[in-house]
């Protein structure tokens, strides 16, 4: 049932195109270069060190791996990582 | 981002350490909160440093305790705890304004004269009058009306041709020109040479007092020392004079007049054209149309869009119009012996502006030469007269 209500919502977003990170409530994630990466949207943090920090989002975990990670702002919808980001995984 | 930084530090943050195991579990709480944390750094496993807010201070120690961590405080930043920091320190507070005050005191006072331009009347003569009119060293500066003392310097050196006074910072500044000096003003106290007002031929030197340097027949420059101060003597060494004598010289007046012979004359036909434009602030837009004519003449004229003027209100958006006046070119040959006297006359009413009062003329020469379309007329005069300038030695 829950997945049929979930389809619906995506076939209705593309129809109409409206932007999916507001009807789906998916995560927005923005890279300017390899220094900075914005993530709207997430659900919290889940681990945080220099190296590597894994946020918590609706589809899965956001990995970011590089050095010298920083979070430069916290807020309810918006994270800001800066340093030098190697790479990016989705764990869903 | 600066505009941000500009306002945490208005608002006053603190740099915060945090100690614990469940770090993230913190950060996430502080989230759901909404305490807002920034440049948080990882320093190791189970250290944290953040800046937050110092409203967001108080909430998060409560939760700080909530997730069994360890909050310390490192460092205040911002402008609260600034001010905080200067009511403890009050006579540094009184310092800062105290040196304020002292500097609007201390500037509003005259520390310095300046006086430029003087070159024949002493510079103690006019510190003696400004003396006179109550203004030393230490006067209040608005206490001198600078237009009155400018005429009341005018008045005791009535040969000033130019005089300006100004305040600028602690100085009074004077600035003079002068005419030559009137024979009963000149103080004869201070050592001074005779120089040339002008260039010239020296036709005759008399020094009544001083040495003369130039000898009749010699060419002397303007500026020039004609009759010295300077006495050298063998046996009282060198000694400074008040120079006093006659120096007449043969000086040169010159004055170019040109005149075309075939002359252009523009005369409007009666057609005109009108074009419309709009100006908004000093920018124009013209309504850009062909102007049938060859040769016109344009008129600009500037009308308000909205006659704003009972509300003394300068609408920035006006109308232009233009105005071409069709022009026909047509060339007149004039009289040659006419061009000639006429310009004759200019050239010598040119040399009459300029002609020293007691001059005498020795000759006159006028020479006319035609160069294709042009009739040049060139007046040379040659006067006599006296050329010797009083000039203070300083």
């Amino acid at each position: 049932m829950k997945k049929k209500v979930e389809d619906i919502k995506i076939n209705l977003s593309e129809a109409l195109e409206l932007p999916m990170d507001i009807t789906l409530d998916l995560p927005k994630i923005s890279l300017t270069g390899n220094r900075e990466a914005s993530i709207i949207n997430h659900k919290g943090i889940i681990e945080y060190s220099d190296l590597m920090i894994r946020i918590n989002s609706k589809i899965g975990i956001i990995k970011i791996i590089g050095y010298d990670l920083e979070i430069k702002n916290i807020l309810m919808e918006e994270i800001l990582v800066t340093g030098l980001i190697e790479k990016i995984e989705i764990l869903s | 981002m600066l505009a941000i930084k500009i306002w945490n530090y208005l608002k006053g943050y603190v740099i915060i350490k945090i100690e614990g195991l469940s770090l993230e579990r913190l950060l996430n709480l502080a989230l759901t909160n909404d305490i807002y944390l920034w440049d948080v750094k990882r320093l190791n496993y189970f250290q944290v440093e953040a800046n937050v807010s110092i409203k967001g201070l108080r909430d998060i120690e409560e939760l700080v305790s909530k997730a069994g961590c360890k909050l310390t405080v490192l460092k205040n930043r911002g402008l609260p705890f600034l001010i905080e920091k200067i009511k403890h320190r009050k006579m540094f507070a009184a310092g800062f304004v105290a040196f304020f005050l002292l500097l609007i005191f201390l500037s509003s006072f005259i520390f310095k004269f300046e006086i430029n331009g003087l070159e024949q009347t002493p510079k103690e003569e006019i510190l003696e009058l400004l003396e006179k009119n109550n203004i030393n060293i230490g006067t209040l500066k608005r206490k001198i009306s600078t237009e009155e003392l400018e005429l009341k310097i005018l008045d005791e050196f009535n040969y000033f041709s130019f005089i300006e006074v100004q305040k600028k910072g602690v100085k009074l500044i004077i600035d003079v020109k002068e005419e030559p000096i009137p024979p009963e003003r000149v103080d004869k106290s201070y050592p001074s040479n005779i120089i040339a007002r002008k260039k010239g031929v020296i036709e005759k030197i008399v020094a009544r007092n001083g040495t003369a340097v130039v000898k009749a027949g010699q060419i002397v420059q303007e500026n020039q020392v004609l009759i010295s101060g300077v006495i050298e003597s063998e046996s009282m060494g060198n000694y400074l004079v008040h120079a006093d004598g006659d120096v007449l010289a043969r000086t040169r007046y010159e004055a170019n007049v040109e005149d075309q012979i075939v002359k252009k004359v523009e005369k409007e036909t009666g057609k005109f054209m009108k074009q419309r434009g709009i100006k908004i602030n000093n920018t124009g837009v013209k309504f850009i149309k062909d102007i049938p004519y060859e040769s016109y003449k344009e008129i600009v004229r500037e009308d308000e869009l909205i006659d704003w003027d009972f509300l003394e209100i300068d609408f920035p958006i006006k109308l232009i119009t233009y105005e071409y006046k069709e022009t026909q070119i047509t060339e007149v040959k004039q009289d040659i012996e006419f061009l000639k006297k006429s310009n004759q006359l200019k050239a010598i009413e040119k040399i009459n502006e300029e002609l020293f009062k007691e001059a005498k003329i020795a000759s006159k020469n006028v020479i006319h030469s035609v160069e294709d379309n042009t009739l040049k007329t060139t007046v040379v005069i040659e006067t006599i007269e006296e050329i010797g300038k009083q000039h203070i030695i300083k």
